[in-house]
């Protein structure tokens, strides 16, 4: 099933206007809570009615300002799935899959079928109220896919539950998605969670869109320093674009020369711009500095998140501050406990440079 | 040592509190039991045609005045719940209104738009022949318009509860948003609407003052059983009489009150 969402509006106090689409692949729409990406959803199931736009599911136009078309959510057949999950707590798990069906001999046997592919196949007669919050989640999901709707529309479903449940719950949407091939429209504001289900990204801040893009390229080459922050960037410099050409941009930062990725946009020399350095590319060496992209820096502080380090490095000479994220082996290895003096390297296919946007 | 002295004092003071609190509400029943056993003609009194009319005219005006303030209740509430329109703050405040407002000023209020030189009760008299004050009809108007508001309230409170992403999704599934209202937002509001309903019912029995001056009081068609126990206070009967009445009001009262707690009791969903 597919999605085609072109849409602008007026939301409180922000102005809202976003355009995406998905084939057949998990969407997520990632942003802080108030950001704009519950609101999508509401548009896309009919629960709220944007100014102007187009919203197609499937070959179907659910939503079209210009041709005055607006579909009631009862219409569009899609499976939205909240975090508080609304299940009807008077009825049993069966009758809340059961809600959306028609009445007739083959009601049954389709709940059924669901709870059976969900694994809940022996809570029909449990109320919401004596299930476990996985189990819960199961009976909210088979609901939402009762009337064979084919796009799904998850307003951060997993958020309330504990961690190893949302990583069995994760892999069994994923699995979901292939054998009933659907799409999938998934809302979180968890970087982990974006970025291990989506096959593309749209980033949302203050009502808009900031960037749709497949999931490497979003998190890899960020279009602005707000999606770079957004998206776990560790490091944003400031720096003046000195030359570029098609294979490399070189930018200065702090007065060191920097050999950089290459740009989509050409910009003339002496453009501010900004490097987006993810903490984990940035490389500790040991010996003297030297070659390009190199610099000599002191471990100013440190933070240990179990598996992973946190440190900030200060320059010895020209060069930006940085923070650098080392995982534990590579950290005792390099014992870098007791040595506060490295060169730093930072390889040039991982410095993305972004024009600067106001 | 000094901090558990303390805890004792302040402990021995709330209970002495709650003693009186407690004594000042079983004296008067205590007093009501008391005299109308020392009395003889109590039952006989109890029994009697003014007593017998009296409680069926009650017990009836308050189960119409009821079903019109659910009728038209409910949508209300939902709407105050739900909806959002320009003036809602301003017909929020209208509800409430009679809440605060003495039942003998209702009354008056009754008078003015039904009553035979009223608003809206001349053209209804003049044209129609339709007279609304003093009748039976104006004993339920008063006690819709004074009892109505406390299932509106207590209904608004039991809406705002149920969290909206329930009509969402059930709306999502393909379901009206009549159905939705019966099949899912009712049965979670169901407590909340059946206390309202309690409250609305008792008051309306209750209901003295607006009855008094927009109905009158005349036995069989507009003396509900408080303006007959005012009456037989004030006239031959005296204090035993009102006693003997008192006790029949409390003995209905009581049992409805227990046949609420059993049935809601059995309709509780657990959340």
């Amino acid at each position: 099933m597919t999605l085609d969402f072109d849409v602008r509006a007026t939301v409180g106090p922000f102005a809202y206007e976003a355009a995406f689409s998905a084939r057949d692949e998990v969407v997520v729409l990632f942003g802080h809570s108030g950001a704009g990406k519950s609101v999508t959803l509401q548009f896309i199931a009919g629960l709220m009615k944007p100014a102007t736009g187009r919203i197609v599911i499937g070959d179907r136009a659910v939503f079209d300002s210009d041709r005055g078309v607006d579909l009631p959510p009862q219409e569009r057949q899609t499976g939205y799935v909240v975090q508080e999950l609304a299940l009807f707590p008077q009825m049993t798990a069966a009758q809340n899959i059961a809600f959306g069906l028609s009445r007739g001999p083959r009601r049954q046997q389709r709940v059924q079928q669901l709870m059976d592919g969900l694994g809940i196949g022996e809570l029909g007669d449990r109320r919401p109220a004596t299930l476990s919050g996985g189990q819960r989640q199961r009976v909210a999901l088979a609901r939402a896919l009762a009337r064979d709707s084919r796009l799904l529309l998850l307003d951060e479903p997993f958020s309330a539950l504990d961690e190893s449940l949302r990583t069995t719950l994760r892999r069994e949407l994923l699995r979901l998605r292939t054998t009933l091939g659907l799409s999938i429209v998934f809302v979180t504001h968890d970087l982990r969670e974006a970025h291990l289900l989506a096959d593309r990204i749209a980033v949302f801040d203050d009502g808009r869109l900031l960037q749709f893009d497949s999931r490497e390229t979003v998190f890899r080459r960020p279009v602005s320093r707000r999606v770079a922050r957004l998206t776990g960037v560790g490091n944003v410099c400031e720096g003046v674009l000195r030359a570029s050409s098609a294979g490399y941009v070189d930018v200065e930062v702090d007065g060191l020369p920097l050999r950089c990725a290459p740009m989509a946009r050409q910009l003339a020399p002496g453009s501010v711009v900004d490097v987006a350095i993810r903490s984990e590319r940035v490389v500790l060496r040991r010996g003297e500095q030297g070659g390009p992209n190199t610099f000599s820096a002191t471990v100013a502080e440190e933070f240990a998140y179990g598996s992973t380090h946190t440190l900030h490095l200060q320059p010895a000479g020209p060069g930006p501050s940085l923070e650098a994220e080392i995982a534990a082996r590579p950290y005792e290895v390099l014992d870098v406990a007791h040595r506060r003096h490295w060169t730093i390297e930072l390889p040039p296919e991982d410095l993305h440079v972004m024009p600067r946007s106001e | 040592m000094m901090r558990q002295r303390t805890d004792r004092l302040a402990l021995t003071t709330v209970l002495l509190l709650a003693a009186v609190f407690a004594l000042f509400f079983l004296l008067p029943f205590a007093g009501l039991i008391q005299r109308a056993l020392a009395d003889g003609e109590t039952w006989e009194t109890a029994r009697s045609g003014v007593v017998r009319d009296a409680l069926w005219l009650s017990l009836w005006t308050s189960i119409v005045s009821l079903a019109i303030a659910v009728l038209f209740g409910t949508p209300v509430a939902y709407l105050l719940s739900r909806a959002t329109f320009p003036g809602k703050s301003l017909v929020d405040a209208f509800v409430d209104l009679p809440i605060v407002l003495p039942p003998t000023v209702a009354g008056v209020a009754l008078l003015t738009a039904f009553g035979r030189r009223g608003l809206l009760g001349q053209p209804l008299e003049e044209w129609a022949g339709l007279t609304l004050g003093f009748t039976t009809t104006a004993v339920i108007m008063a006690q819709v318009l004074v009892a109505a508001p406390f299932y509106v309230r207590a209904a608004r409170a039991g809406f705002d509860e149920v969290d909206p992403q329930y009509e969402r999704v059930a709306y999502t599934l393909g379901a009206s948003r009549l159905r939705t209202f019966f099949q899912v937002i009712a049965p979670q509001a169901g407590p909340a609407l059946a206390a309202g309903m309690v409250l609305c019912w008792a008051r309306a029995m209750g209901e003295l003052g607006a009855t008094l001056i927009f109905a009158g009081n005349f036995r069989g068609e507009t003396q509900t059983m408080p303006l007959a126990i005012v009456q037989a206070f004030e006239g031959a009967l005296g204090l035993s009489g009102a006693v003997a009445l008192s006790l029949v009001l409390l003995a209905v009262a009581l049992v409805v009150l227990v046949l609420f707690r059993l049935v809601t009791s059995r309709l509780r969903v657990p959340l």
